[in-house]
């Protein structure tokens, strides 16, 4: 199991916007962190460099003790896994195949580009489909499914990659609260089960006080909060919350207060 | 606010109208046609009494001779199967070509420039001039003429693939590349089946447009029953030019139709 | 072997879906059958490889200077025949769309003959056109053109046909409402909700004519393509190579700016 480290990353971006300042944080292997902030505060940004899906300005960012490089993507991405915010399913394929795709990075191009797979693949699949609850329906097309059944889908896509961590970048926000419940509680199961680091982008507070075993608070590209839940009082709440120079804001304590 | 308060409002000049560009343009091009005109020598003389002529030259046409039907289906058949090779050809390159010409696909810029230039050179050169390279260099026939459909068309293929995949959405790229996928794999799960559709629409076009160029390639030798047309109407045989015709327009528009349909069937 | 029950396609069954199968069995068929048609010969085209190779390093000698007049007289030509040929045929194709469209025609049989003379229009290939209009009128540009713009009525006409046909009624009957004739509905209402796309499929025409101009002179339809087809059979490869150099030149100008203007107007519209 891999720990996730964070040294001195500013990220600024062609445009001129810097959307982290300098970030320090270490993430312990097998735990469960939620990125809770604002829009606009550098959440996104952070997970995508730790699967190199962004290059750090300064700074790095290291799996376990290898630096996040994009020449070695490929090693880096079997060890981590992501779930995004529009599932990012390939729609025309099957439920099969899109979490086949999850083994594309153990496979050379020979046998997966004619979509033809190992024994081994397959059953690896039917494991993660059982284990996200959607084994019947396994041969439907992608796009055919709910929103709640695509996240799904793209959590057992992460789990078949067997990696050391997940990150799931607002894996909720396109959801119902329903199903914003049920992938919450099967992220923190597969984190407690199999040790998988977890790191989720969220902006509801409560799923974040519920279900994470430590909190990372972020407004506008700093980390202002890092602790455990019991720790997030209400004017923490406010520090992560607030917009630039509103220093005291009761709309926004009216907005914590239901979020 | 009182009644007292309120005054009379100025009315205001509406803003300079702004500047509008088209009557310019429109002034520019007529004079561009005119002077096209003038230099092609093309006189409206010519024409008015061309069309008096032409209204008798194509009642010529009005009498197909089928005594060479036979021969002809056979050469129609030809053509058609020309159009077919030069378009499985034409799909196979693009098939390669056209993921390094895609911008978010390809590996490297170098590899992006390069395919799109040589894409962009078998666009560039007419079927014709292919043609007769291959007819040089293969003898007389149909395979050239396949070939010289098969390059051109890998162009045009090529290019509407590239642009296809360069507007898959990028998330679907990102969540396939997120599991450390590579170039061909990137291709083969997040590339191919989002365009899937739209390439076959395309494929249908261009086999389409190959049918219809298969027929004029035979008048440079490249097989077929353009080379029949020629000959028939250097000899003024108008009967046997209808025949040729209406079998050329028949094929060209039963595959248009079948194109359709297929295409709608794919919709 | 192992190798039969180590690997599966990811389908129900472990093998290939039935109509992929299907389709590309019959897509093989197809080609071993018509192979001797083309007289596909593999044997052939690896051999003619050398030929290939030895015409085009004969193609690489020393260009003939002096043709470059000639050769730039005759390019005018071509892009002339281009842009005579599309602007006389979107201006023909104005009314012939109206008359095309389900909801502008002025009677259902109108609407019948129209669509299928469009049709006939744009079936045949520009040359069959030239072909037979060079036979009219005789040589030099006027059947290039003529077979550029009859060819282009057929695509034009079409495609306003199928824009007025998804106009949008509200705009139609406000024009109306204030007492509109007929012609004057089409043109102020119908028309403008047409032209959008009107730029882009110009760009698309402008490109396909100017290839199809660029052959016609084979036979005898005015351009470059006389010029082509003779420095090709008398072997002057001098020529040849300018030839091919100012077609790929042209064309591939009118791609590109064709490119950036689509990309400016696609830009302009969401600025």
């Amino acid at each position: 199991m891999s720990s996730i480290s964070v040294r001195g990353v500013v990220k600024r971006f062609p445009n001129g916007f810097e959307a982290l300042k300098g970030i320090e944080a270490e993430i312990q292997p097998g735990s469960f962190t939620v990125v809770l902030g604002p829009s606009g505060a550098g959440k996104s940004t952070l997970l995508r460099l730790m699967n190199g899906l962004e290059s750090p300005t300064r700074g790095e960012v290291r799996i376990g003790d290898e630096i996040v490089d994009t020449h070695k993507l490929r090693q880096i991405r079997s060890k981590v896994a992501m779930v995004f915010q529009q599932f990012n399913l390939v729609d025309r394929l099957s439920v099969v195949t899109n979490v086949l795709t999850g083994r594309l990075a153990q496979r050379s191009w020979v046998g997966s580009v004619f979509y033809l797979f190992r024994k081994e693949d397959m059953g690896i699949v039917q494991e993660a489909l059982a284990r996200v609850g959607l084994t019947d329906k396994a041969w439907n097309r992608a796009d055919k499914l709910s929103g709640g059944q695509q996240q799904r889908v793209g959590i057992a896509r992460a789990l078949a990659q067997q990696p050391k961590a997940i990150l799931a970048d607002e894996p909720v926000a396109s959801l119902d609260p329903v199903s914003s419940e049920e992938i919450m509680a099967l992220l923190r199961e597969i984190c407690d089960r199999d040790g998988i680091t977890v790191v989720v982008n969220l902006h509801q507070v409560e799923l974040a006080r519920r279900f994470a075993d430590r909190i990372i608070g972020m407004n506008s590209g700093k980390i202002v909060f890092d602790g455990r839940p019991e720790q997030m009082t209400q004017s923490v709440l406010r520090t992560i919350y607030q917009r630039e120079g509103i220093e005291d804001d009761n709309s926004l304590d009216m907005a914590l207060a239901y979020a | 606010m009182s009644i007292h308060d309120l005054r009379p409002v100025r009315s205001q000049d509406l803003p300079p109208k702004p500047h509008n560009p088209v009557p310019v343009w429109v002034m520019a091009t007529l004079a561009a046609l005119w002077l096209i005109l003038w230099d092609l020598e093309i006189s409206f003389e010519a024409l008015a009494y061309g069309v008096e002529d032409m209204g008798e030259y194509f009642s010529r046409y009005g009498q197909p001779d089928f005594s060479n039907l036979s021969r002809y289906l056979e050469l129609m058949g030809i053509t058609l199967a020309t159009a077919l090779w030069g378009t499985v050809f034409a799909l196979l390159v693009a098939f390669f070509l056209a993921p390094l010409a895609a911008r978010n696909f390809t590996p490297n810029p170098q590899a992006y420039r390069i395919a799109r230039e040589i894409l962009n050179f078998m666009r560039a050169m007419p079927d014709l001039l292919l043609a007769l390279i291959f007819v040089a260099a293969l003898g007389l026939g149909p395979l050239p003429g396949a070939l010289a459909l098969g390059v051109h068309t890998a162009g045009f293929l090529g290019k509407f693939f590239a642009e296809s995949l360069e507007r898959v959405d990028k998330g679907v790229c990102e969540g396939v590349a997120s599991t450390g996928a590579n170039f061909p794999q990137m291709i083969m799960y997040a590339g191919w089946p989002s365009i899937l559709r739209e390439a076959m629409g395309y494929v249908l076009y261009i086999l389409d447009r190959n049918v219809r160029m298969a027929s004029v390639l035979g008048l440079v030798g490249a097989g077929g029953i353009g080379l029949a047309l020629h000959d028939t109407l250097r000899l003024f045989d108008y009967g046997q030019s209808a025949a040729l015709i209406l079998v050329i327009l028949a094929t060209i528009l039963i595959i248009d139709y079948a194109s359709a349909w297929l295409r709608g069937r794919l919709g | 072997m192992t190798t039969v029950s180590t690997w599966r396609w990811p389908t129900p069954s472990g093998w290939l879906p039935l109509p992929l199968v299907g389709g590309v069995l019959v897509l093989i068929c197809a080609l071993w059958l018509t192979a001797p048609m083309v007289e596909v010969d593999f044997v052939r085209l690896i051999g003619s490889l050398g030929k290939m190779t030895a015409f085009a390093g004969q193609m690489f000698v020393a260009p003939d200077w002096n043709y470059v007049p000639q050769l730039l007289a005759k390019m005018l030509e071509t892009i002339e025949m281009t842009i005579l040929g599309t602007a006389i045929a979107i201006v023909l194709s104005l009314p012939m769309g109206i008359l095309a469209a389900r909801n502008a025609t002025p009677h259902i049989v109108v609407y019948r003959v129209t669509r299928d003379a469009l049709s006939l229009m744009r079936a045949l290939p520009e040359l069959v056109w030239a072909l037979v209009f060079v036979s009219a009128v005789g040589l030099g540009p006027l059947p290039g053109v003529m077979a550029l713009a009859f060819v282009t009525v057929g695509f034009m006409g079409k495609f306003f046909a199928e824009s007025i046909e998804v106009v949008d009624q509200k705009a139609v009957e406000g024009v109306r409402a204030h007492g509109a004739g007929w012609l004057q509905v089409r043109l102020f209402a119908m028309l403008p909700q047409a032209l959008p796309d009107f730029v882009g499929t110009v760009m698309y025409i402008l490109d396909h004519n100017l290839r199809a101009a660029a052959i016609l002179g084979l036979v005898g339809a005015g351009g470059i393509g006389y010029d082509l087809v003779m420095s090709m059979r008398l072997f002057q490869y001098d020529r040849l190579l300018l030839i091919a150099l100012a077609i790929y030149l042209v064309v591939t100008l009118l791609d590109r700016a064709s490119d950036r203007l689509r990309s400016r107007i696609i830009h302009g519209r969401q600025a």
